[in-house]
């Protein structure tokens, strides 16, 4: 059996509120869609993890930062990644819910 | 993002503070350095620190870098050398008195905790900064 991305099913693609229950004509790959905005965050996330470690390879390796400076970016990192952990466990309840339905 | 701006403001205060201290360690450390590259004993060195904030209200509500601080300056103490009268001593003038820092290791130490002081209070700032937003993520995890 193949395995098939999630995002290729045309059900869920579309979980982009209102416009997903077919009301309106638009498409899921419109921009500013429910999975443009979760690409964002996810790439703000990573962009923080990212600076995060640049600071504390320049700390180890003996560059001019500041401790204080990489506290605070790996501090940044920790608390966007909790947030998008939030988002995460809010969308996997709602999908739970969805798979629970009673057909 | 929002968040950063106090944490920006806080990284500000933290770095100036450190400098801060940097300039006090070189005046302790330099306490009896009668000779230096530009000639005469070592003069004490004091930071001048300068607010970032823009002009206008929406300037200081809406940047990041608003409310900020920086060191601006250091600056030379011009007091009078502290004079001793030493004719052993290689830097001692044709009359015997040899000419040392103006500087007051009291005064450095006031200065230091102080210095100590400013920098925990903005590390307590960034805790702060850092609770509030665990505080919202925590919202509706009952």
């Amino acid at each position: 059996m193949e395995i098939k991305d999630i995002t290729n099913f045309p059900n869920v693609a579309g979980l982009g509120g209102p416009e997903a229950l077919g009301r309106t004509t638009q498409k899921e790959d419109k921009p500013g869609g429910f999975a443009d905005v979760l690409e964002k965050s996810l790439g703000e996330v990573n962009q923080m993890q990212q600076k995060a470690d640049a600071a504390i390879t320049a700390l180890a390796t003996g560059e001019k930062v500041s401790l204080h400076e990489t506290m605070i970016a790996m501090e940044q990192a920790d608390v966007s990644f909790r947030l998008m952990m939030q988002v995460r466990n809010k969308i996997v309840e709602a999908y739970q819910e969805i798979l629970r339905m009673q057909v | 993002m929002d968040v950063s701006a106090s944490l920006a403001i806080s990284s500000s205060a933290l770095q100036a503070q450190r400098l801060r201290m940097d300039v006090i360690a070189a005046n302790l450390a330099n306490a009896e350095s009668t000779r230096t590259p530009e000639g005469g004993p070592y003069k004490r060195r004091d930071v001048v620190l300068e607010s970032l904030s823009g002009g206008s209200f929406e300037d200081i509500m809406g940047s990041a870098a608003g409310g900020a601080v920086r060191v601006s300056r250091v600056v030379a103490d011009e007091k009078p050398p502290r004079v001793v009268f030493d004719p052993g001593h290689p830097d001692a003038d044709a009359k015997g008195y040899v000419s040392y820092p103006n500087v007051n290791p009291i005064t450095e130490m006031v200065d230091l905790m102080a210095a100590t002081r400013a920098y925990e209070a903005n590390v307590a700032a960034v805790n702060a900064t850092k609770r509030v937003l665990e505080a919202a993520l925590s919202i509706g995890r009952a």
